[in-house]
């Protein structure tokens, strides 16, 4: 009488070890769902929208790089409150004004930030508001004029964690 | 209106011309929709949608803030001082006017 003893052999240990780590990457799979189940917001992949954003902002124009100064940290190190100011350089008098003034925040689940109008009693076009980012990405402004030039500026922030679920 | 506005102003009695500065927060959920509750909702939107600063009855700015703002949105903002009159910032959302300031400007 022969007694069946389970000898595993090196190809059984193998297959079973790689079961075992299918079903740990399952549950590490499944945890990463959950912690994303609290938000929906989801990053932009490019600047696709972005750029139709700021397209439809220059209307046909061609947007100049001088003139506005986008001022934010390099470092962002509190995504759900990046300090951001933006203002016309060149004087703004009764004749030459800012019209309108547009932020965007490139990878955002929704690109455009906010927007500004700016009537000609201002005499200024300086403002600064407070953003939350969902990365790393670029940040635009776009200002028109009101002899229909466009400005535009544009600058990287390097964002630590995603302050859009906030 | 449950906390008023935190104002500050460069000055409030500038010289003609000068331009004034003018630094405002409200406190506001600004929720972005895109948060879910316990059970896996979505929380609706609760948005900042507009401001306005006006110098008596002329409008100098506004402000169209979306999603991407911060929580108690802050808001900077400059004017050139051109004539005396009162300063009024209004703050609204979905549910109407969420916060009023007003500040007198005597140009000197």
């Amino acid at each position: 009488m022969t007694s069946f003893v389970f000898e595993p052999t090196r190809r059984d240990l193998l297959a079973g070890g790689a079961a075992l780590a299918g079903l740990a990457a399952a549950g590490l799979g499944a945890s990463a769902a959950q912690a994303q189940g609290t938000s929906l917001a989801m990053p932009q992949l490019d600047s696709a929208v972005a750029d139709d954003i700021a397209a439809a902002f220059a209307g046909g124009a061609t947007p100049i790089m001088e003139g506005l100064e986008l001022d934010l940290p390099a470092l962002g190190d509190n995504p759900a409150a990046v300090p951001v100011r933006v203002h016309v350089t060149e004087p703004i008098t009764e004749a030459s004004w800012c019209e309108e003034l547009i932020l965007i925040a490139d990878l955002n689940p929704l690109p455009l930030a906010c927007r500004f109008t700016f009537t000609p009693d201002a005499g200024s076009a300086d403002v600064a508001v407070r953003l939350r980012l969902i990365g790393t990405m670029p940040i635009r402004a776009l200002a028109r004029m009101n002899d229909g030039r466009v400005l535009v500026a544009r600058q990287e922030i390097t964002v630590a964690a995603g302050g859009c679920g906030l | 209106m449950a906390r008023p506005p935190r104002i500050w102003i460069s000055n409030d009695t500038p010289a003609l011309g000068e331009i004034v500065r003018v630094r405002a927060q409200i406190v506001h959920v600004m929720e972005s929709g895109f948060r879910m509750d316990a059970n896996g909702d979505p929380i609706p939107p609760n948005l900042l949608t507009g401001f306005t600063a006006t110098l008596d009855d002329r409008l100098l700015m506004e402000w169209l803030p979306e999603t991407a703002i911060s929580q108690n949105p802050y808001i900077e903002f400059t004017f050139a001082a051109r004539a005396s009159g009162t300063l009024r910032m209004v703050w609204t959302d979905e549910s109407g006017v969420v916060a009023e300031a007003g500040q007198e400007i005597a140009v000197g």
